[in-house]
Order: C-alpha cells, then structure tokens, then sequence
C-alpha cells in the first residue's frame, strides 16, 4: 500500500509538473503546437532531469548516512559540493559562454574532492566525517576567492549554478537515468551488508561483512553519484539529508525498502521543488536548492524533534 | 571432549601495549571458559583475537587450521561473538535486528525471542528499550547463531537478576548441548556456577589458563582483581566489610 501510493504520488507530481509553469497546460488536451512543444521538449525532459538527480541524491545520502555511522550526514558532507562548484567557477572564469565547460570543472571538481576525502576513509567515520568538514571549509574558500576573481557578468551564472538550478543541465537524460538505475541496482546488491553495518563495524565483520571493502566502495559509489548529480544540476541541499530519513520512518531501516524508496522519493522531491521553482515567480525562475531548502529545513526540524522525544 | 580452537603461545596487544601475552588454551565443544581479569587487561582484547576481528600474534588454529587462514564468511559458521550493545541511531526494531542474526536461515525468531523473554518487544525500535531489553536483544540474536564457538563478552551486563539467573542456565544448557562457550563474566558467583576452565588475565601481560576448580581460590583471584574476597563454604564472596 505504501509503496503504491509513493509511485502515485510520482506520477501526480510528474502530471502536476507537466502542468505547471508560466502557463497552466492541461497535459491531457495540449494540441499539436507550442503547447505540445512546451510539454514534451521542455519541461518533459526537465522532469526526468529533475528525478534522476533528486533520485540519485537521496541515494548518496542515505549511503553516506550508513558509511559516517550518522543519519544526519548528507551528500555534501564531505565537502564534495565545494570543490564542485569552485571546479565549475574556474570553468566558467575561463570560458564564461560554455555551459559544458562549467559542468566538465564541477566534475573535475567533485572528483578532486573525492580523491581529497579518500586519502582519510582509512582513519573510520568520526574522523573522516571531521577531515570532511574541515575540506568543505577549505573549498568554501577556494570558491570565495574564485568569486572575488570572477568578472561581474560570470557572478550570476555562478550564483544560480550554487544554489541549483536544472534549466542548464547538459548531462544527457539517458544517461541521467541509467545512472540512477545503475545505482539502485548497487545499492540493493549491497543491501544486506548494509544492514548489517547499521550495528557497527564489529558486529558486520562479526556477521562476515569485509567492511574495509564495503566502505571504500560505498564512498566511491556514493562520491560518484554525487559528482554525478551535483555536475547535473549545481548543489542542491536537503534533498540527501532528509529523503532517507523520511523513507526509513515510512518502509523501516532494512535497505532493500529504504534505497528504491529513496531514489523514487528524492525525484519525487525534486519534481515537485523544480516545478515550483518554474511557476512562483513565473516568468523568472527561483533556484531549485532554495525550495528543497524551505521543504527540507521544516522537515529535517521536525524529524529531529521526533528523534529526541 | 571434542577440541575446537587451540591457542599456543597467543599474545595479544591493543595501541601497541601488550595485554597478555604467552596464552595457552584449548577451547572444547561442550565446555564452557570463563574469562576475568580487571578492568583494561584485555579480556574483551582476547575475545575480538579469537573472533578474528583483531590481530592477535602466536598460534591460533580452529578446527586444525590457522584463524588467518579462514574467509571472513567462512568464520561466520564457526564462530557467533557477542559484543557492546549495537548503535540505535537508524531505527532498527528488534525483529530486524533479528533478522540480521538469522541470515537467509529459517531459524524462528519469534521462539528465540520468547526464550529471551522479548516476544513483546518484536516490533519496537532498538533505541526505545531499555539497556537490559537491548542486551537480551543481543542475547536472543546470539542464539540464533548456531555455531559451534560462542564468544560472549560479558552476557549478564544490564541485566535484572532474573534475567542473570536466566542467562547463566541458557548458557549451561548450551554448553549441554555441546557447545563451546567462551565468555568475560565479573560476576565470581556466576563464573563459580558455569566455568569449566578459566583464564585469568592479571592486567600485567600475564594470563594463565587452567580447570576451573583449580583456579577458584581466594587467594589467587584476591590477588588478580587487588580486591578483598573470602571463602564461605564453596563459594568465594567479595568482601563488603561489616554492615555497619
């Protein structure tokens, strides 16, 4: 039952963002012109950008949270987001017209951090998660000095890029989805020996987990999916942090359950987010990660409030 | 006596300081090994080593083969270890956490779980029970691992003295049964009621490993916990002082 109403929750949400926009459009009765253009060339293909990332999201986030020992980690934890976006700044100091070079330096960006990460995963999660902080401190200031560099006209590209925006995503949709697909289907093969390190390291080995091996590719498949998500689409918050959490309360902790629920509820999410970045102050648009962060903010508070009663 | 793991020469260390060093045992099925020592010398150190979760230098061979030989899988039919309570962060109920002792096994969770006297418990989150509900948790989960070495690190902490009494007969009986049992107890009493051999672990690097009736001797574990026991009858019993 509760798996039915989560796959028609997403297809209302996909119908209600076909929808909607700076002009209503009834998905059912759109003609063969502009509208059907609108529909189908436009915000269509935006939709699916919007899920797979939202999908993708909420998965790193729901490994990270298992890989830190901490259900409040999130995606960009680690600090991957920061080195992202000064890789996608350097990229457009330097070829401010390219859209595809901004996303190859988030990319290049996000990996750069990774690699920067995994020279600590071999100390256990506290201190990786402290070595993480102190990075993403580190990249925040990389980026400020980018800023501080970048010539005017390149500031507000860079700007909505931070705060996530879908409308420039160059990633093709195909390949957007067959990662999300790829990653669930990691993530459920992976699912039972997640489970078992939700009791601590000694009681997974206990149990014939190798969790030196689970854990470097847990934060390699979880980096990934992030550099991934955040070339797709800039940072987006909340979306890792709270989708996991929602979905464990709603389909238990066992990961067979919380990770499909999770990529589903994260494009689930971001669909819904997106679309109403498209149509509050229609014809402008509002960056997505400012209303997962007005969403995700109450939401995360609440659980939180629920977790200490 | 069927033997199951044998120790030579085993020296264990943590963060580089020796805790025991030059241990000779051999871990039999249907015996039970009581492990005590002060607090820090190494007992739950020793239990890890056996489980083969930490490094442990000399021999240590289970069933003829060396402990370094075996697959981390492989260990896991041999040998259940019982450790700290797990984290309660991610919500886990105590059917879950059951599930994951089980594995793919159809071993019943439901009877395990009224044997450990938690049938009603099945359905709540971990992190909404008591420490002595969680360690009976831990306790129902180890039994459902029917493997032939049980390590337990100290089974009765958190819990009530019914659940003592209960946890000390689950463990005679299975030693019945023919299981070998290796477990820390602090309780003199308890490892009196269950021991058939026992190691002591002097803090100082040194452990000896004997038949427990030889080794239950008010001066020797006066002298290995720095602490005053007295002999009444049979029994040994720490010395509180007088009443008032």
């Amino acid at each position: 039952m509760r798996w039915f109403a989560l796959i028609a929750a997403v297809a209302l949400c996909l119908l209600l963002g076909l929808a909607a926009g700076e002009q209503w459009i009834n998905p059912f009765a759109a003609g063969d012109g502009l509208e059907h253009m609108i529909l189908w060339e436009l915000r269509f293909p935006r939709l699916l950008t919007a899920f797979a990332v939202g999908g993708l999201l909420a998965l790193a986030g729901a490994w990270f949270q298992v890989l830190l020992g901490n259900p409040l980690a999130e995606p960009y934890v680690l600090g991957v987001a920061g080195s992202a976006s000064a890789g996608a700044v350097t990229g457009l100091m330097f070829m401010p017209e390219s859209a595809w070079v901004m996303s190859a330096g988030a990319f290049i960006g996000a990996w750069i951090g990774i690699v920067a990460v995994m020279f600590f995963a071999h100390l256990g999660p506290n201190r990786m998660l402290l070595a993480g902080v102190v990075l993403a401190a580190f990249w925040s200031a990389v980026l400020a000095l980018l800023l501080a560099l970048l010539p005017e006209q390149g500031l507000f590209r860079a700007f909505s890029w931070m705060m996530g925006d879908l409308s420039h995503s160059d990633l093709p949709i195909p390949i957007l989805l067959l990662a999300w697909l790829i990653a669930l289907i990691c993530g459920l093969i992976l699912s039972s020996a997640l489970d078992k390190l939700l009791l601590g390291e000694r009681h997974a080995e206990a149990l014939g987990v190798d969790v030196k091996k689970l854990r470097s590719s847990l934060l390699l498949l979880a980096s990934a999916v992030t550099a991934l998500a955040v070339t797709a689409a800039g940072t987006i918050g909340f979306v890792g942090l709270v989708i996991p959490h929602l979905m464990r309360l709603l389909f238990g902790s066992l990961h067979r359950a919380v990770l499909p629920a999770s990529a589903i509820g994260g494009g689930l999410l971001l669909v819904l987010a997106d679309s109403a970045a498209r149509t509050i102050i229609a014809p402008a648009e509002l960056p997505v990660g400012i209303l997962t962060a007005i969403i995700g903010v109450p939401v995360f508070l609440f659980l939180l409030l629920r977790r200490t009663r | 006596m069927n033997g199951l793991m044998k120790l030579a020469d085993v020296t264990v260390k943590r963060g580089g300081a020796t805790l025991l060093s030059g241990l000779n045992c051999d871990i039999r099925a249907g015996e039970v090994t009581v492990v005590l020592g002060p607090n820090g010398a190494g007992k739950s150190s020793l239990l890890l080593a056996l489980a083969g979760l930490i490094p442990a230098s000399g021999s240590i061979a289970l069933l003829g083969k060396p402990l370094p030989d075996y697959r981390r899988r492989e260990l896991t039919s041999h040998i259940a270890w019982q450790g700290d309570l797990p984290p309660t962060e991610f919500g886990l109920t105590v059917w879950q956490r059951l599930e994951l002792a089980a594995g793919q096994g159809d071993r019943d969770v439901e009877s395990t779980a009224a044997a450990m006297d938690i049938a009603a418990l099945l359905h709540r989150p971990l992190g909404e029970l008591s420490s002595g509900e969680r360690q009976r948790t831990e306790l129902a989960a180890l039994m459902l691992r029917d493997t032939p070495l049980w390590l337990l690190d100290e089974p009765t902490a958190h819990l009530d003295l019914k659940h003592q009494i209960h946890c000390i007969q689950m463990l005679k009986s299975q030693r019945d049964k023919g299981r070998a049992i290796m477990t820390v107890l602090h309780d003199i009493q308890q490892a009196m009621a269950v021991a058939d051999h026992l190691i002591l672990i002097d803090g100082k690097g040194g452990a000896e490993y004997g038949e427990a009736h030889k080794l239950f001797e008010s001066r020797k574990l006066t002298e290995l916990f720095d602490a005053p026991l007295t002999q009444q009858g049979s029994a040994l019993m720490p010395d509180y002082g007088d009443r008032k």
